[in-house]
């Protein structure tokens, strides 16, 4: 019992997160529409009470038991969602007023008939915060029911946020789309969680790792039921980052949704994704290099095709939505990168994969968050700006959009100023010192044909002649966040020293729960 | 063969699993796509329960729980999605969507 109130106590940043969206959806009900318009702001405060008991909660924490119950990573990682998700939410904050001045009567003072079902403002920000809890649920799970439970609650939210983000038709259909793959790639991965459950006969993390150390220690093959297990559940979870054998819904769906939802699904099930990959991998990191040669592969094949079809069906689009549906499907390969090679426990700065991982997920969220944010900024016909053409002249006649775009284009291409730069340096320098190098030369030929479409979005914000039908929209909120992100990438790829260190001992502490698991285990 | 052990459990759960799993990429209407991916959830959970009878402990019985929860939550969310593009197109048949393409 205990056990479990210890475990809450480090929930709190999450609860503040429930809280919140749960008051969301009480005021979004109100009758009065200048009742309904604090939702936002109500979200706004429950990010920043969560960022603050994170600050809060990692000061007080105790270092040795922080790094028994690897909480050094799963800080970072909050930490990392509650702040790109306060951009996140600077972007979306008008997504509701857009679609209520379509909508007869939305904005209309109650005057007995008010109807509940035609505003959704509450719901958008309270499924909002909802993901962004699962998000940072996965990051503190230590078992894998949890894991299941908070890879669900990441999910399940984004569907609705995306079929309600835009009246749309094709809103609809990419949800549904989005929805029932969504649903299928679960039930993968909890298949792959049965099958570990059942070689091992347990759920629990350190439990498992302390099974796996015994039977490396007794020099026995990783179990096969166990192996099968770890496949289908990456198999599953790569739906979650769009890698490749379930990326082919990303550029359909990132399409359908409005801008700065799409800017979202970039981000939050990405980061959930890969922070549950690293923890699933780091349930057979005792076995050692030699077991789990079949995972290997596969983290090897995966990073290599995601890279290499996001990248060559990223040239041939004319949408930048899908562009950048693309791009963000290539970035995941690039993180896959850092994944292989999981069992050597980094010694140097460099050779560590997790840390550059983690600090990868925040280089590409804020360069990500910029470019659609940017996107989402300008409308073109009565419909959101998506094509190459709608982007012309932005830098002529948007100085400081037009900028934004392309510090954030930069970025995810990694040029020197730009964060991108050092994550890329960070995650391939990792793999070369682990002996992966003809992965790192595929990636790095993949990152020079990347430029192809980088460039070419930047090229028409700022070598073009504006087009006549583009109009920007008043969104000033989005505008913030859009350059908020661009500066932040600019800024921590200057002086992006101290997040790099904060990552490596966010994942020393993790490396260090594995070692104490594998010395104690018998 | 006379009694039932783990492997009959198993082999009734990937069966359900394989079946809802052809089921989803084969055929084309929603509600039966939806149907499919319900039997590959009732797979997991069988093969859970073995699991859980042939380890002796309860956390496979506490994962099936939690197991139907997520698949009901699902369940309603799938009737939303599906009412409300059924009200905007008129049909349930996947192949008569294709507005977004690259």
């Amino acid at each position: 019992m205990t056990h479990m109130l210890d475990k809450i106590v480090t929930l709190w940043p999450e609860v503040a997160l429930l809280v919140g969206a749960c008051v969301c959806l009480a005021v979004g009900l109100s009758p009065r529409a200048g009742t309904r318009l604090l939702c936002a702001w109500v979200a706004g405060l429950s990010l920043v009470a969560a960022g603050g008991l994170l600050a809060f909660g990692v000061g007080q924490a105790d270092q040795g038991l922080a790094a028994a119950a690897g909480t050094g990573m799963t800080g970072f990682v909050k930490a990392a969602i509650v702040g790109v998700g306060l951009l996140l939410l600077l972007v979306a904050a008008s997504v509701p007023s857009e679609l209520e001045r379509d909508a007869p009567g939305g904005l209309v003072d109650g005057d007995g008939k008010f109807d509940p079902g035609s505003v959704m403002r509450g719901e958008f920000f309270a499924f909002f915060l909802f993901s962004l809890a699962g998000a940072m649920l996965c990051a503190g799970a230590n078992d894998l029911v949890w894991l299941f439970l908070a890879l669900e609650l990441t999910s399940l939210p984004t569907y609705v946020l995306v079929a309600t983000s835009r009246d749309r038709a094709d809103a609809q259909e990419s949800a549904v789309k989005y929805f029932f793959l969504g649903a299928m790639a679960a039930a993968v991965f909890l298949y792959g969680f049965t099958l570990i459950y059942g070689s091992t006969g347990l759920t629990n993390f350190d439990a498992i790792r302390a099974y796996v150390a015994a039977f490396a220690d007794s020099g026995e093959p990783l179990a096969p039921l166990l192996r099968t297990g770890l496949i289908l559940a990456i198999l599953g979870v790569s739906f979650k980052i769009a890698a490749v054998p379930m990326h082919f819904y990303a550029a359909d769906v990132y399409q359908g949704a409005a801008t700065p939802v799409t800017a979202m699904l970039a981000f939050v099930p990405k980061t959930a994704g890969f922070v549950s990959l690293i923890l699933l991998l780091s349930l057979v990191q005792p076995a050692g290099a030699e077991a789990t040669r079949a995972v290997t592969w596969l983290l090897c094949l995966m990073a290599a095709l995601t890279m290499t079809v996001g990248n060559v069906l990223g040239l041939l689009q004319h949408n930048v939505k899908r562009v950048l549906a693309y791009s963000s499907i290539a970035h995941s390969g690039y993180i896959l990168v850092g994944l292989v090679g999981f069992t050597e426990a980094g010694s140097t700065a460099l050779g560590n994969g997790t840390a550059a991982v983690l600090f990868y997920l925040v280089a590409y969220g804020l360069a990500t968050v910029g470019a659609f944010a940017v996107l989402g900024c300008i409308g073109s016909r009565g419909d959101e700006a998506q094509t190459y053409d709608d982007l012309a002249g932005l830098g002529r006649r948007h100085p400081v959009l037009g900028a934004a775009m392309l510090i954030s284009v930069l970025s995810l291409l990694g040029l020197p100023p730009m964060i991108g730069f050092i994550g890329k340096i960070y995650l391939f320098g990792s793999a070369i010192d682990r002996g992966y190098t003809l992965l790192v030369i595929i990636a790095v030929l993949n990152s020079a044909v990347s430029a192809v479409y980088y460039l070419r979005i930047a090229a028409a914000c700022y070598f073009r002649d504006p087009a006549a039908e583009t109009v920007s929209l008043a969104v000033p909120w989005r505008r913030a966040g859009a350059v908020l992100a661009a500066i932040s990438a600019l800024v921590l790829g200057v002086a992006g020293g101290r997040l790099v260190d904060a990552a490596h001992v966010a994942t020393a502490g993790q490396a260090q729960a594995v070692a104490h698991v594998s010395s104690v285990a018998p | 063969m006379h009694h039932a052990v783990l492997s009959h459990f198993l082999l009734t759960g990937a069966v359900l699993f394989v079946l809802g799993l052809i089921g989803f990429l084969s055929r084309r209407n929603l509600i039966v796509m939806f149907l499919c991916t319900e039997m590959m959830f009732q797979g997991v959970v069988v093969t859970l329960g073995a699991f859980s009878r042939f380890h002796a402990n309860d956390t496979g019985q506490t994962f099936v729980i939690f197991v139907l929860t997520i698949a009901a939550a699902e369940a309603a969310l799938a009737l939303g999605l599906v009412v409300l593009l059924f009200r905007r197109r008129g049909t349930l048949d996947v192949q008569a969507w294709g507005r977004l393409r690259g």
